[in-house]
């Protein structure tokens, strides 16, 4: 059965293929100030504030592994992809549930379990065509600046923020799944994307808080450890696919409880 | 055998009962209508048999799964159409792609057949539906994969008297093809026409379930009546009318005696212009299940049970009201009726 995984990331599609070319545009906006950046790049380092270098890193940036892993991937990956996960996985039941789509989708003979999981599955379309796409662009780039990237690490970085999407995007499913609203549901998941974000960058500041930041999905997903230092951190993966079947679980349990 | 079994079904929002007890069966083979003024939980009872809410005390089989487990319910689903008082489409989609979708998970073998009769613009997207187009690609979707039992929760509700006819028929086509149809609606002269069987619901409860003859009987007809002459309304009621008052230049009465009579007793007036139609709905309740306000229900009871003294003016005919339905002011109605007779 999967009709509603293939009506589902049809749905995705038209979302999947804007973001992809505004995350095409940034970076590409981006790569073409890497050059001077990487010129001033000890001088940046020093001119931020330190809890900046805590959210984005800040590391070797006149590499192109430092740029990308302590700058790029930060920005693009880590705060506005998995904000627009969460914010999709908002919009997974609720709105279907207040617009009355759930009850003639259900009159079909499918569980709600599948429905639920194979909405989820349909994420699979903004992390692969987002994730391949600039892979591509940002290999591409690394010839257009004459400088060299490893590719199998690059590959890594973009590899292992799939877990980190899925858990934005599960937190987006739990609270549509909860929510009355679809509003609701995308606001407050992507709102709380960004917090835990925040969270993560501001508790390396003080070793008395640090143990929060392990509470926070970022904290899993480090594209500077994975470029710059080639550390790709597997056990940190694992967490966050242990995080994400526990909130698809809650998700999916709550989800064929509740009325409709 | 039952095809729809309900059992003391209970659901209440806080101390609201949207449906307080509610038990009857739905035969193979009949068309039942759920009768029932908006918001008497009609869908509170439909959208628990199909799994959507769960019933706060007591249970339903649907196709002999019980609808509190799941699993069986969900195996059930694929002998079952239904069409949802609110059609939720996936607004993007063309209605082709919709039914293709559907499709999918339970089959179309009867896609094209339904779509002669019933054609919304399947290349269009669904968002740019009318109403009545929407309506249409409900009633494909509910029929398409030839289900056994199908729920239909106000299912004319947009279409127009035509359309409206045309499903009539269908439903009573289907019937006699054996399919199971449950039905529910506010209009009383639908559910006249088409259902075998009534069930009618009020504040949650289940206030009565009779076969349509009965109701039909005891229903009457609403009666307008203008006259040349100034009357009288007093010198003019005759026991068979209920809620007479004057109008301008007449009465208005629901007259729930034979038919014949009513003609022989205004025949000795001069009529200007007369309507005969059915009653509302909350006419009925009013007259026959509860609101003892009056006391006016036992009234009617006896005056048809047995033959008062009024009854003298004509021989009380069975069976005689449906000849009146061609004279039904919402037009069409008597053909329709004919047809499935």
């Amino acid at each position: 059965m999967t009709a509603v995984l293939r009506t589902e990331s049809r749905k995705l599609a038209r979302g999947t293929f804007v973001l992809t070319g505004a995350f095409a545009l940034l970076a590409a906006f981006m790569l073409a100030a890497f050059p001077a950046m990487a010129e001033e790049a000890e001088l940046i380092e020093q001119a931020f504030p330190e809890y900046v270098g805590g959210l984005f890193g800040m590391e070797a940036m006149h590499t192109l592994e430092g740029f990308y892993g302590s700058y790029l991937f930060p920005f693009l990956w880590t705060v506005f992809f998995g904000v627009y996960v969460a914010y999709v996985g908002g919009g997974t039941v609720a709105g279907d549930v207040r617009e009355r789509r759930m009850d003639l989708l259900l009159s079909n003979p499918v569980s709600r379990e599948s429905v639920l999981l194979q909405k989820v599955a349909s994420l699979w379309v903004p992390l692969v065509v987002v994730n391949g796409a600039l892979f591509a662009l940002l290999y591409g780039g690394s010839f257009v600046l004459e400088e060299s990237i490893d590719p199998v690490v690059l590959a890594m970085a973009h590899l292992l923020s799939i877990p980190y999407l899925l858990v934005c995007g599960t937190i987006g499913v739990l609270l549509s799944v909860v929510a009355d609203r679809t509003e609701s549901a995308q606001a407050g998941a992507l709102g709380a994307v960004f917090v835990l974000w925040l969270v993560d960058g501001l508790s390396e500041m003080d070793p008395e808080f640090e143990w929060v930041g392990s509470l926070t999905p970022s904290h899993y997903y480090d594209p500077a450890a994975i470029l710059i230092h080639e550390e790709f951190g597997l056990v940190d993966a694992g967490v966050l696919l242990v995080a994400f079947a526990v909130l698809l679980t809650v998700a999916v349990g709550l989800f064929v409880r509740r009325d409709i | 055998m039952a095809v729809i079994r309900i059992d003391n079904l209970t659901k209440r929002y806080g101390d609201i009962a949207a449906n307080d007890g509610v038990s009857f069966e739905v035969e193979a083979g009949e068309i039942f209508g759920y009768l029932g003024p908006n918001g008497a939980g009609k869908t509170t009872t439909i959208r628990q048999l199909l799994g959507l809410i769960k019933p706060t005390s007591g249970t339903a089989e649907v196709l002999g799964a019980d609808i509190r487990d799941r699993r069986a319910l969900t195996e059930a689903k694929a002998s079952l159409g239904y069409l949802p008082d609110e059609l939720g489409f996936e607004e993007r989609l063309t209605g082709d792609r919709m039914l293709d979708y559907y499709a999918r998970m339970r089959g179309d073998e009867r896609r094209e057949e339904l779509l002669e009769l019933f054609y919304p613009p399947l290349d269009r997207k669904i968002e740019n539906y009318s109403t009545g187009n929407r309506r249409m690609l409900g009633i494909v979707q509910a029929f398409m994969h030839d289900p056994d039992l199908i729920v239909m929760d106000e299912p004319t509700a947009g279409l127009d008297p035509l359309k409206q006819d045309r499903l009539h028929a269908f439903i009573e086509s289907e019937r006699d093809a054996g399919k199971t149809i449950f039905f529910s609606s506010h209009v009383l002269s639908e559910v006249q026409r088409v259902c075998d069987r009534v069930g009618i619901i009020r504040e949650g409860k289940l206030v009565a379930l009779e076969d349509v003859e009965s109701l039909l009987t005891r229903s009457g007809k609403r009666v307008w009546v203008h006259l040349d002459e100034p009357v009288d309304v007093d010198e003019f009621a005759t026991a068979d009318m209920l809620d007479i008052e004057a109008i301008e230049r007449g009465v208005r009465f629901t007259y729930t005696g034979d038919y014949n009579a009513l003609l022989e007793y205004l025949g000795q007036y001069t009529i200007a212009d007369i309507e005969i139609g059915n009653p509302q709905l909350d006419d009925i309740f009013k007259h026959y299940y509860g609101e003892e306000v009056d006391g006016e229900p036992r009234r009617t009871e006896a005056s048809e049970v047995n033959g008062e003294p009024r009854r003298t003016e004509a021989p009380e005919v069975d069976g005689e009201p449906r000849r009146t339905e061609a004279s039904d002011h919402d037009g069409g109605e008597g053909s329709s009726r004919a047809e499935g007779e």
